[in-house]
């Protein structure tokens, strides 16, 4: 029950977002290019703000990790409010000032749930997803044994106090970050406010009272968090406080919205979208098969899965027929299950990376190479169904063949060394293919970026190995899908401690979803 | 604009333009295009080679975004990336583009699916195009196999697929052979009256022959519209041409002299057999210019009172 509910309000967290905004599009015939902007706002702003809240612990400005002269509360809470207040709604000014012709309000609430929805995806659900699998396995141990200092023993009790009073306590992250993204909504509209379509001076003055009047309302909302959370009150009341500070700005909203109504659009029928998506999916389901796509696949990973126990077996023999090679091989220890699972783990992450860039890089590129697309599109095809058809199916096609590489491998090792423990093999291989995702969507995203499929693989190649680099740096390894396949050889070695990363799960579902947007919103403003 | 007329109130037109306009950085592709297209008509639109036709057709099917202006379909703005519209028109490209493992049959299913037409009425819209078009016999072959004039009459087939109450169809018999053209405007011709037909070319006599309405378009400006015989009979030119039997050859330097010393004629010229003479009082003209070639001895092949070609007409215009 405990774990549903964690799942259910992670899962939220992250998919609500682009819910409403889906919905908004479809009411106000709106473009995603606003939520991806809100999106890019929100980690521009984040970009600044982390490291000047560094800096100014650094300095003492603000309390730091093992200080002993922590500045007061009410300076903390002042100092945070006012960086992120600064950061963030300088950061949405800057993106309004860019997106010259949105200034309706519905683009303002647009581009704040894209601002919001990203806070709420990253700090909201992968936080969560990080924190609850790091807490759950310490339920029911004794936490005097571990190696903490008092102050942080302290804490760890208080948030497995919390983690596990009810389920429904898991639905207080989801709480908090539907009011933050509501104030985000808020916040974004407030700033829309300052860019007046003239530009007399009177006009440039109110514009700078707008900004400066959501720096100060977001500025007091998060110091007044900072200082409620410090007096550890009840979880509840403290998201009941932070509601109270949404309801002036909500009301506003509202007095806003009545007073002028933005004109609302008759969409056709969501039934209707979904035909078309379903349409869609079938056309590339077909594609792949008669483009013998699948075959390519299902022969690569069918292999590659197949020859992994194989040459982890035969590999000291081998070595051994090579001439000189024999005292080599003496060397080499025995093969085991380990080995095997090391030889398909190993083949899984090269070929199935190379394959999701080189099958997917013409997916969108090629059509409007060709000009398939541009016919196609003159139809009632929404754009959004073109490029997730893409996505899903080569999704189903590489889980397909990962099913076929794990059936050959598992199989093979059952033959060659002992039984295999499917579990074991069916949990590594669900983690390599929700390793290899961000790299079909990564792939996507250039496809739909390039112009012709040699730009479009430069751009998945290049979007793939920043991907790898940035997965690298020992900061962000633990949140990036790199980490999955850390994992995988984690189980397949059998090596302990059996650890849940959560926080990679959720990370890469989100870098998939963001990837898709981008692709969306960047797609929907293409000419073809 | 010269000579610009707006056909029919916009209430009722199956295309309008608002100042639609498209810039390519400094280049004006169109600039300000108010039109109006009547509901049934077919519709040239004709323009010489960048002239910004293609530009004008991608922005009214919503593929190229306008730097200003709107244009509707039907009522339905379809300038504004909103893919309800995109059920009002059927578009051919200038050079369309299929899916080469796909067959007719399962290209045309595949849009019908998009349009959300039903099983069965999938099924006899995909016969009944396919019969027009002439590819019911290679509905399961390959479409990349195709030849160029089976391409085209694939992509007239997609267009129609849905029935919609408008064609845009851009250059559809540029890249077709002379018997292909043939087929294909005779198409065209079949739907007059059932479906607005906008059609863009440099072809003119392919526009001469099955447009009821002309619209010229010069450097992204629309120069002129208007009903195709209106155009023709605005820009007739007074001239007769007399043709001869050859033993008439050389014709009688008395009778030109003749011919030219009558207050009605204004410019006498010949090639060969044909004797061309521009007149300023049709009337006269009509009465005398026989008698007078009679009078000299002359055997008439042919006597025609001119009527000026579209060509000659967009070559005046878009100059």
């Amino acid at each position: 029950m405990l774990i549903s509910a964690y799942l259910l309000s992670i899962g939220l967290m992250i998919s609500l977002p682009p819910i409403l905004a889906a919905s908004l599009r479809r009411r106000f015939r709106l473009p995603w290019l606003l939520f991806c902007a809100g999106m890019l706002t929100f980690a521009a702003s984040q970009a600044v703000h982390l490291p000047l809240n560094e800096r100014l612990a650094e300095w003492g400005i603000l309390p730091g990790a093992g200080r002993l002269d922590n500045p007061p509360l009410w300076q903390t809470a002042l100092v945070a409010g006012l960086t992120a207040g600064l950061c963030e709604e300088l950061a949405r000014a800057a993106g309004f000032a860019l997106l010259r012709r949105y200034r309706a309000l519905e683009h303002g609430v647009m581009l704040g749930l894209g601002h919001g929805g990203l806070e709420a995806m990253v700090f909201g659900g992968v936080m969560v997803a990080a924190t609850f699998s790091a807490l759950l396995p310490l339920s029911g141990s004794d936490l005097q044994a571990l190696p903490l200092l008092p102050e942080q023993r302290q804490t760890l009790e208080l948030q497995l106090n919390t983690l596990l009073a009810s389920p429904w306590n898991a639905m207080l992250p989801l709480l908090e970050r539907l009011i933050a993204l509501g104030l985000q909504v808020i916040f974004s509209v407030i700033v829309l406010q300052a860019f007046s379509p003239t530009g007399s001076k009177y006009n440039r003055l109110r514009g700078a009272g707008y900004i400066l009047l959501a720096i100060l309302y977001h500025t007091t909302v998060d110091a007044a968090a900072v200082w409620l959370l410090a007096k550890n009150l009840n979880p509840w009341l403290l998201e009941g406080a932070f509601a109270l500070c949404l309801l002036p700005g909500a009301a506003w909203l509202f007095w806003r919205f009545t007073s002028s109504p933005p004109a609302i659009h008759s969409a056709a029928p969501l039934a209707q979208e979904w035909a078309v998506f379903l349409a869609a999916l079938r056309k590339e389901f077909l594609q792949q098969w008669r483009t013998r796509r699948i075959l390519v696949v299902a022969a690569v990973f069918g292999l590659f899965g197949m020859a992994s126990p194989l040459m982890a077996y035969f590999t000291p023999q081998l070595l051994g027929l090579i001439p000189g090679g024999e005292q080599f091989a003496s060397l080499v220890p025995p093969p085991s299950v380990a080995d095997a699972f090391a030889q398909y783990h190993k083949n899984i992450t090269q070929f199935g990376f190379l394959l999701a860039v080189l099958l997917g890089m013409n997916a969108v590129a090629g059509e409007k190479e060709s000009g398939t697309a541009a016919l196609i599109l003159s139809k009632p095809m929404n754009r959004w169904a073109f490029i997730v058809s893409k996505f899903v199916t080569q999704a189903s096609v590489y889980l397909g063949g990962l099913l076929l590489a794990m059936i050959g491998a598992g199989s093979y090792t059952a033959v060659l060394f002992e039984a295999s423990d499917w579990n074991v093999w069916l949990s590594a291989s669900a983690l390599l293919y929700l390793w290899l995702l961000p790299f079909v969507a990564i792939t996507l995203l250039g496809s739909v970026i390039g112009a012709t499929t040699s730009v479009a693989a430069g751009a998945a190649l290049a979007g793939s190995v920043a991907l790898l680099l940035i997965g690298s740096l020992p900061a962000a390894s633990s949140f990036f899908p790199g980490a999955l396949s850390g994992w995988a050889a984690q189980l397949g070695a059998g090596t302990p401690p059996q650890v849940w990363n959560g926080g990679a799960l959720a990370a890469t579902l989100v870098l998939c979803l963001v990837c898709l947007l981008f692709a969306i919103a960047i797609f929907e403003q293409q000419e073809v | 604009m010269e000579d610009a007329v707006l056909m029919s109130p916009p209430a009722e037109a199956a295309i309008r333009c608002e100042g639609l306009t498209r810039y390519f950085g400094e280049v004006k592709a169109v600039e300000e295009l108010e039109l109006s297209v009547p509901r049934g008509s077919i519709f040239g639109f004709l323009g010489r080679n960048g002239a910004g036709k293609t530009t004008t057709i991608r922005m009214l099917a919503g593929l190229a975004h306008p730097t200003r202006g709107k244009a509707w379909i039907c009522g339905i703005e379809t300038t504004n990336a909103d893919s309800s519209a995109r059920r009002t028109f059927g578009y051919l490209p200038q050079s369309p583009a299929f899916y080469s493992w796909m067959t007719p049959l399962e290209y045309l299913t595949y849009c019908g699916r998009l349009f959300g037409l039903s099983a069965s009425e999938l099924r006899q819209s995909i016969s009944q195009t396919l019969e027009l078009v002439g590819l019911e016999t290679a509905s399961r072959r390959r479409i990349g196999g195709f030849s160029g004039g089976m391409i085209q009459r694939m992509g007239i087939a997609q267009a129609l697929l849905h029935n919609p109450p408008v064609l845009l169809l851009d250059e559809p018999t540029s890249s077709l052979d002379p018997a292909g053209r043939y087929e294909v405007l005779e198409l065209i011709s079949r739907l007059r009256g059932r479906v607005t037909v906008f059609l863009s070319s440099h072809i003119l006599a392919d526009i001469e022959r099955v447009c009821d309405h002309v619209a010229i378009i010069r450097a992204g400006r629309l120069v002129l519209v208007s009903e195709r015989d209106d155009l023709l009979s605005r820009y007739a030119v007074s001239a007769v041409e007399i043709e001869v039997e050859p033993e008439n050859h050389p014709l009688p330097e008395r009778f030109l002299a003749a011919l030219r010393s009558q207050p009605w004629v204004a410019e006498v010229s010949q090639d060969q057999l044909v004797l061309r003479v521009a007149v300023s009082d049709q009337e006269a003209a009509r009465r005398q210019l026989l008698p007078l070639a009679l009078e000299f001895g002359l055997i008439i092949r042919r006597y025609e009172w001119v009527r000026p070609t579209l060509e000659e007409i967009f070559l005046k215009v878009s100059a």
